[in-house]
């Protein structure tokens, strides 16, 4: 799409410098900056990736970046756009984990008895022939139920990547456990206002969607057909939820309103 | 329906989105002394979340948002309420909406009302066996 991997050639760089000359008046030339400059802040996103937030945030979190710096680029200055663009971009992106760092210091205790739970959850599953109460879970991992609750909300409110690891042996890719059903939520009653949402869902999301309010599978049942852990697929419902509900409400959220270019994030 | 137990919590938080979650942990506090499944915890959790954010969605003059949870014998009652609706409700198209959808996969009963002004979602989830109540 554009050479932000390698160094930027002079051709780029006049081309780039051309562009911004035209702003702030020339929305198009505008949107061109924001194509040319849009894998920057996806590689830049990417490398925040693993710490417990979703890579499409971090890359709606990064493309704000993006907008930002090419609002306050100075041609004048004797620096290259893609230096700066970079700054300002990871600039936001540490701004974003220090404001939710609330939530990403899951303390080191819960984080412990959220993996055990992990590792319980699917045994004493079977060997109960149903999902087990909060007290029994206990009793196995030899936990206060209230460190259980802890655990829970804490993987809820925020996922730590450890937790999030496939479970079961070899860690097969969530993805490649994904079956052949075609979820078509978009055509069921109830579900078209949410439509145009649900298509923007990764392909996960959308099954463990789909597992769950169509096929009425619990969330163990979806853990073991998707191959991740209980508590991942409660954050996967929970966050695909609130976002579908952020779709329904034309409010949205400010993030995505403030990204104009949706549409090119899903290309490349 | 008569209930043997005369337990009630009630919270009671102002009516923003960063408070549901307060309502979402006492119901899963709450839930877990009960003989409820992990997985219907967590459905429940879903729910109140959903609950919430439809009530939320109608009420934007509302000043509080109250949750109401009533252990029973064979089930756990969730009740959210908000003191003002900016529609009416229930909503007309009530059982076509996807809040309800949702709600009905999560949850074993949902009663939709308003009672003294107050827009309402009842939920409820079956215990495992019936308890003993103590």
């Amino acid at each position: 799409m554009s050479s932000v991997e390698r160094p930027i050639g002079s051709t780029d760089r006049e081309v780039e410098t051309e562009l911004f000359k035209r702003l702030p008046d020339d929305a198009e030339a505008r949107e061109q900056l924001v194509r040319m400059f849009l894998p920057l802040a996806e590689y830049l996103a990417r490398r925040f990736d693993r710490r417990g937030e979703p890579l499409e945030d971090l890359v709606q979190v990064a493309s704000v970046g993006l907008l930002n710096a090419i609002d306050r680029f100075d041609v004048e200055r004797d620096v290259q756009f893609s230096t700066y663009a970079a700054v300002t971009i990871i600039g936001e992106l540490k701004r974003h984990f220090r404001d939710k760092g609330w939530a990403i210091r899951v303390p080191r205790r819960l984080q412990e008895v959220g993996l055990r739970v992990n590792a319980v959850l699917p045994e004493l599953s079977q060997e109960l022939g149903r999902s087990p109460t909060v007290e029994e879970i206990a009793a196995r991992c030899g936990d206060s139920p209230e460190d259980i609750l802890g655990a829970m909300e804490a993987v809820q409110a925020y996922s730590t990547t450890s937790l999030d690891s496939p479970v079961g042996e070899e860690g097969a890719a969530p993805i490649d456990v994904l079956g052949g059903d075609d979820p078509s939520l978009e055509i069921l009653d109830g579900w078209a206002s949410v439509a145009p949402a649900v298509k923007e869902l990764p392909e996960r999301e959308r099954r463990v969607l789909y597992l769950r309010f169509f096929r009425g599978l619990t969330q163990s049942e979806i853990a073991k057909e998707v191959g991740v852990s209980q508590m991942h697929v409660s954050r996967i419902l929970s966050q695909t939820l609130s976002f579908l509900r952020g779709a329904v409400l034309e409010e949205g959220d400010p993030l995505r309103e403030a990204e104009p270019h949706g549409a090119d994030l899903d290309e490349t | 329906m008569a209930s043997q137990t005369n337990e009630i919590i009630t919270v009671s938080v102002p009516p923003e989105a960063g408070y549901v979650h307060v309502l979402r942990a006492v119901t899963a506090s709450v839930a877990a002394r009960l003989p409820i499944p992990y997985d219907a915890i967590e459905d429940l959790r879903l729910a109140v979340d959903e609950a919430c954010a439809w009530l939320l969605a109608r009420g934007r003059s509302a000043s509080g948002m109250t949750l109401l949870l009533r252990p029973l014998d064979d089930r756990l009652e969730a009740e959210v309420s908000i003191d003002a609706a900016d529609g009416p409700w229930p909503p007309p198209d009530l059982q076509q909406s996807l809040p309800w959808k949702i709600l009905s996969a999560l949850v074993d009963t949902i009663s939709v009302d308003t009672e003294r002004g107050r827009p309402s979602i009842r939920l409820t989830k079956r215990t495992l066996e019936p308890s003993r109540t103590t």
